[in-house]
């Protein structure tokens, strides 16, 4: 297995700056159900150049200790979707051992008004969110 | 050695009165613990969010086989409890699968539907909306799961030994039942165990 980078490790006892206002939200949701959560505790290198050095990573967006499992939150855009799916088959052969959960978010805005966590869920802005997660696409792939 | 499985419904106070009992009766509170367990033994980790998920807030939808595995996990994992005894089991169709088992106890916890909902709003701070959809979405998910996977109806009063409605008792008055139930029961079984010992004494005094 190659080596991998574990970041500082931010747990939900202290809250992270999250990178998209949905991995707020799924935050909250694993708190409302009392899952323990760590946010990108660690960087998966995926691919090195030819001095060896990582040029492509993958850091999934929550680590879930107690049930040993990443979970990468996803868009709606097929785009940034196909990009994940083929980061997660690259994770799958290079680290066969890590489970790695694809988690949509459709409907999860609408599901939780419904439920009663409306502050949580205007945080999940259309248009904005999605900028937000190709910003943050183009930072990891250049790591 | 006694287990108990408890059933409750969302906003019954089931999960307290579980956790007193258990605490009084020095027994160990089964919950999360068996859902991560068995989602990992199945190699289906994902499983364990999925049966968390009873408002549907992870639009997570496992493949079927993933499902058997981690039933069969669930249960196996259930037995390996109830033969150490001295646990109390909530939730996970622990009532259906420990059915048959001697030593094992089965509560269910209920309590009128507007009067959880009234609960659930003032806990969670939530609208009275609010709280009787995530009341009503519980349900739903626990009626599916039992009938999905076992085929037995939820309300079905002949899956339970004991059945306390907390509608006009505290979460300590129904934890108290509980373990009335289970020293009544502990108390039977060694009088019982006593009276077999002292017939097999006569025996042998007649016998020799």
């Amino acid at each position: 297995m190659p080596k991998t980078e574990k970041t500082s490790p931010r747990i939900a006892s202290s809250l992270p700056e999250f990178a998209h206002p949905a991995e707020k939200t799924f935050s909250t949701i694993l708190d409302y159900y009392g899952i323990e959560w760590e946010y990108e505790p660690r960087t998966f290198p995926l691919d090195w150049d030819e001095n060896n050095h990582i040029s492509e990573a993958f850091s999934p967006d929550f680590y879930l200790p107690h049930q040993d499992l990443y979970i990468e939150l996803t868009t709606l855009r097929p785009k940034l979707v196909n990009h994940k799916n083929r980061k997660i088959r690259r994770m799958k052969e290079l680290y066969p051992e890590i489970q790695v959960k694809l988690v949509k978010r459709r409907e999860m805005r609408d599901l939780m008004i419904k439920f009663g966590l409306e502050s949580e869920a205007q945080e999940i802005i259309g248009v904005a969110a999605q900028v937000s997660q190709t910003s943050k696409i183009s930072q990891v792939d250049k790591i | 050695m006694t287990t108990l499985t408890v059933s409750r419904q969302m906003g019954s106070h089931g999960f307290e009165a579980s956790q007193l009992a258990a605490d009084i009766l020095g027994y160990r509170l089964v919950y999360r613990d068996l859902i991560n367990i068995a989602a990992r033994r199945a190699g289906a980790p994902e499983m364990a969010l999925v049966a968390v998920d009873e408002l549907g807030l992870l639009n997570l939808c496992p493949d079927p086989a993933v499902c058997q595995a981690y039933h069969d996990a669930v249960s196996q994992v259930m037995h390996e409890i109830a033969g150490f005894g001295n646990a109390i089991i909530i939730g996970r169709a622990g009532h259906v699968i420990l059915k048959d088992r001697p030593g094992v106890i089965h509560v269910r916890i209920i309590a009128p539907l507007q009067l959880r909902v009234d609960r659930i709003a003032n806990r969670h701070h939530i609208s009275l909306d609010c709280a009787r959809s995530r009341i009503e979405a519980s349900d739903r998910c626990c009626q599916r799961y039992l009938q999905r996977f076992y085929q037995v109806r939820w309300n079905d009063p002949e899956l339970y030994d004991l059945t306390i409605n907390t509608a006009r008792l505290t979460s300590a008055e129904a934890a108290s039942l509980i373990v009335n139930c289970i020293e009544k029961l502990q108390l039977e079984s060694i009088q019982t165990h006593a009276e077999n010992r002292e017939n097999q004494s006569s025996h042998r005094l007649i016998a020799a």
